[in-house]
């Protein structure tokens, strides 16, 4: 066997080793950060109070939380999304396979963050833009999808992926 | 108190394994036999009983019911049956380390006490094998700890075991895949100690080989269970899924059977020494890096334990600086090692070099599986899957390559290559029988898969050379190893089992309401759904369901169920399995759909049971190699 | 979801007389059946640790399972019905990375990995 042979056998497993360490290392939340930028599928829905929604309807900084009243997790967030409103972040909600009668109860109680909430009972609008479960939050910058986050919003998660985003957005404009 | 006792005589092995690394590091290179050696072998079996012990009062612990410690407390539970209590030690991460440790211990005891008194790698073989013990102990004391207690106290009752592990066969499942694992820690460290040793004279491989033919059987049995109770007990009717923690399971299976086929080469024609040590190390770096990808939580998978980077990383030192020191040893010594015999294409080593290098390939294709996701997620954070698709394709040719060689191996000679005339019709006939026999599968199925009819062409090619060899044998009286035939029978069957399950297996989705009946196809005429109950069992609740099938002209009851657990609030399919010879008629119940009606998934597995009747061909074959000693 | 509901659904265990027996995903073809559940075990369930849709009862695995009867019904091919789920819930999604990009590295190295070593080992037949 050779020099450079030898040389491999030792080199391959130190280079493997680091790189396992760097993954293990590697911050949860840095893994969040990279999404690859989509547009905003095109879709013709009503809200909960009937009234029509467009793809277009979403123009600007919209933040898209998807949520339904059978779901126990956005009860969680809620009071986040909440005082998001409250510091005008503007919220669109996409109620995800529900009734608008549980729906609308559900908002009546709980009050409602989101300037309005797209209808979605079958889930059609939620499968395009690839919602695997509620919650589920998407931001969206001039009709492109560019960040989405299953789960719960916290307050972690919206400092480090979505305030930056919005920010940057925003200085450019 | 007895916790107690257990964790301190745990404590006392490490201060005994630590003792034996200080005391002997200034003896390393001393070759003689002496007092001193003596010592610090009394003193390893001395700590090695003390791990057995303290597992034993841990067992006690465990059947007792002794919810003051937090592992017992969530992990078993009063209402479980001794085995599950006994077996619920192993259901999570602390305590599986825990048995891993145990085994370690047992084939180090083991090993060590069969090598001869004055066997001049005695010393660094026990160095090599208390370091190993003495990391992993750490490991579970320092990170992973069951002796931990509830405190000031403890539960009353605990939390159960997770439903799905209790079973028998998952009960039995780790510590045969731990023993297997484990096993090649003899090889590892007794090949670490002769290159270190540094005096290339000495026999070594037959010092080590029923070791790990055993240790093979382990990990093979180990594995096997794991596939059949996947398909079982998980319910989606499946037997491989080529998830990660199968991947790590199955590459030092790989290793190892290289490593058998290289040490008979090496111990029957003196080459292939550096392969076979190689391999010998690879193994149990293997299964080291097997323990990090499962107890890190680095890759998702259904099988890992909790994601904690602590213990990934403590694992990652601990078994990067082991692989490191035994594979550095190795890159040095290999230049003094005196082989200098060339391998004559041919000869029976070269065909079984071609195995080697197969394996070492399907070994680097299963890394790159396991590891891909994790380089492309870290250079440009993006997620990949890498799936069933991607293995099969790559085996298949692999495959196909192997069984060719085998064929050929079959009929060749050490040391001497024989003329292409004479090996001709051991080539042609089984080649022949095999693409007649691929042919009419194709013709009388229909249906066509590349991938498939590569493993039905390799599988009989494989079958039909040693019929051929065994017809011949009985003829001609023509040598026949019978160990290695059964093994290999096994292994071509498996890849025609594989196939035949992939190619002729079917499943429909029914939705239906009790009471009522549907057709299915002409084979099953009748699908009744005749009941359904709700019935409570001491730590679950359960859906009963009664479906009658007609089929193939028989009356066939199928009783699939769905299990809820109170203390976990977990949810269990129950599959139901109606098998015969050739296929397994396989029944799951889904959810219950709005209008009232449930959901079944109705599979139909063809050759299933032959898959884990060919792996156990496999490991019979190597007892027959173990019992008839002249074989290898 | 399933949590909940599993209580109440065994206390509306009723035998009703109405026909809802039928067979989910029927074809008229059989290779496109094959088909079908081929595609639906290449799909990764989005929502599991692991496994694909075929062996998930996720909501999620369900919807695309019914949409991947649709596009097959349809008349969509494989490579179509891969995309349209891609370009969804990401690559992830499918267990057979495309040949594409750095995908030919993953594909092409077991070969080119093989016919090295194979040289290394044959080229001094010494080892």
């Amino acid at each position: 066997m050779n020099k450079p042979l030898r040389f491999l056998i030792v080199l391959l497993p130190i280079i493997i080793f680091s790189f396992f360490a760097k993954v293990l290392l590697v911050e949860e939340d840095e893994k969040f950060l990279k999404f690859n930028a989509k547009n905003l599928p095109s879709f013709e829905l009503n809200d909960l109070d009937g009234v029509a929604v467009k793809s277009q309807s979403l123009d600007g900084i919209k933040l898209v939380n998807v949520w339904a009243s059978w779901c126990i997790t956005c009860l969680v967030e809620h009071p986040f999304l909440t005082k998001l409103s409250d510091e005008n972040i503007q919220i669109v909600g996409l109620n995800y396979k529900d009734s608008s009668d549980k729906a609308n109860a559900w908002l009546q109680k709980n009050g409602n963050p989101y300037i309005f909430s797209i209808y979605d009972p079958r889930g059609d609008l939620a499968f395009d833009l690839g919602v695997t479960g509620a919650p589920e939050s998407f931001l969206l910058i001039d009709n492109q999808v560019i960040a989405h986050i299953q789960g719960e919003m916290t307050q972690r998660k919206w400092e480090t992926i979505f305030y930056p985003l919005i920010n940057k957005a925003r200085n450019t404009k | 108190m007895i916790g107690e006792i257990s964790h301190f005589l745990s404590l006392s092995a490490v201060v005994i394994f630590c003792l034996i690394l200080i005391f002997n590091f200034f003896f390393i290179f001393d070759k003689t036999h002496s007092n001193q050696l003596s010592l610090s072998l009394r003193m390893f079996n001395q700590a090695c009983w003390l791990v057995f012990i303290s597992f034993g009062m841990y067992v006690y612990l465990s059947i007792n019911d002794d919810f003051s410690i937090a592992y017992i407390a969530s992990h078993s539970n009063s209402q479980l049956p001794i085995f599950y209590k006994i077996s619920s030690i192993w259901s999570a991460h602390e305590g599986s380390m825990f048995l891993w440790i145990v085994f370690l211990t047992v084939w180090s005891i083991l090993f060590i006490n069969s090598l001869h008194r004055n066997h001049p790698l005695k010393r660094i073989t026990l160095l090599m094998l208390s370091l190993i013990i003495l990391g992993f102990l750490l490991f579970l004391l320092l990170t992973s700890n069951p002796f931990e207690r509830i405190l000031p106290f403890g539960a009353i009752e605990g939390a159960d075991i997770n439903p799905v592990l209790q079973d028998p066969a998952l009960a039995i499942h780790p510590p045969m895949l731990y023993l297997g694992y484990v096993g090649f820690v003899i090889s590892f460290s007794f090949i670490t100690a002769y290159l270190f040793h540094g005096n290339f004279e000495l026999e070594w491989e037959k010092d080590i080989k029923n070791w790990s033919l055993v240790a093979w059987i382990f990990l093979t049995i180990g594995i096997t269970l794991g596939s059949w109770w996947a398909y079982y007990e998980l319910g989606w009717g499946g037997y491989w899924f080529w998830d990660p923690v199968e991947n790590v399971a199955l590459m030092p299976w790989l290793a190892a059977t290289a490593f058998m086929h290289s040490l008979y080469a090496s111990s029957k024609s003196n080459v292939l020494k550096t392969w076979t040590m190689f391999l010998g190390i690879l193994i149990f770096a293997l299964s080291l890096f097997g323990a990090f990808i499962v107890r890190s939580g680095i890759i998702d998978s259904v099988h890992s334990f909790a994601n904690d980077p602590q213990r990934g990383l403590y694992l990652l030192i601990f078994s990067g600086l082991i692989t490191l020191l035994a594979l550095g040893i190795f890159a040095y010594r290999v230049p003094s090692l005196n082989v200098s015999r060339f391998v004559i294409s041919g000869s029976k080593e070269s065909y079984l070099s071609m195995n080697n290098i197969l394996m070492i390939t399907s070994i680097f294709s299963i890394f790159l599986g396991v590891t891909y996701p994790l380089i492309i997620e870290a250079v440009n954070g993006e997620k990949v899957s890498i799936g069933p698709p991607y293995y099969n394709t790559i085996f298949a040719p692999l495959i196909l390559i192997a069984s060719i060689f085998i064929m050929a191996s079959l009929d060749s000679i050490w040391q001497r290559s024989k003329p292409f005339k004479s090996i001709v019709s051991s080539i042609i006939v089984p080649m022949i029988l095999s693409l007649i026999f691929t042919y009419v599968v194709w013709h009388v199925t229909a249906v066509f898969s590349i991938l498939s009819y590569i493993g039905i062409f390799s599988g009989s090619l494989i079958l039909f050379s040693y019929l051929y060899r065994i017809l011949s044998n009985f003829f001609y009286k023509k040598f026949i190893n019978i160990g290695s035939a059964v093994a290999h029978i096994g292994f071509g069957l498996l890849f025609i089992a594989i196939s035949f399950n992939s190619i002729l297996s079917y499943e429909k989705n029914l939705n239906l309401a009790p009471g009522e009946t549907i057709l299915i196809d002409e084979s099953i005429e009748e699908f009744s759904f005749d009941d359904i109950k709700v019935l409570k069992a001491s730590n679950h609740d359960v859906i009963s369901v009664e479906v009658s099938l007609l089929q193939d002209g028989n009356n066939i009851f199928l009783n699939p169920q769905k299990r809820k657990y109170a203390t976990r609030g977990q949810i269990t399919t129950e599959s139901s399995i109606h098998a015969s010879i050739l296929k397994d008629t396989y029944l799951t119940i889904g959810d219950q759909l709005e209008n009232g009606s449930w959901t079944f998934a109705l599979k139909i597995n063809y050759f299933i049971k032959w898959i884990w009747f060919s792996a156990s061909l496999m490991v019979m074959g190597m007892l027959i190699t173990i019992f008839k000693k002249k074989a290898i | 979801m399933i949590k909940i509901n599993f209580f109440l659904l065994a206390a509306f265990i009723i035998f009703s007389s109405s026909n809802f027996a039928e067979i989910a995903y029927q074809f008229d073809d059989p290779a496109q059946e094959k088909r079908f559940y081929s595609l639906i075990s290449e799909i990764r369930c989005p929502k599991c640790t692991s496994g694909s849709i075929a062996s998930s009862d996720a909501p999620v695995s369900r919807d695309l399972k019914n949409k991947v009867y649709k596009l097959v019904i349809e008349g969509s091919s494989d490579k179509e019905i891969k995309e349209y789920v891609s370009e969804r819930f990401g690559v992830f999604a499918d267990y057979r990375p495309p040949l594409e990009g750095a995908n030919y590295i993953l594909w092409l190295s077991p070969f080119i990995f093989f016919f090295v070593i194979a040289a290394i080992f044959f080229s001094k037949r010494r080892v």
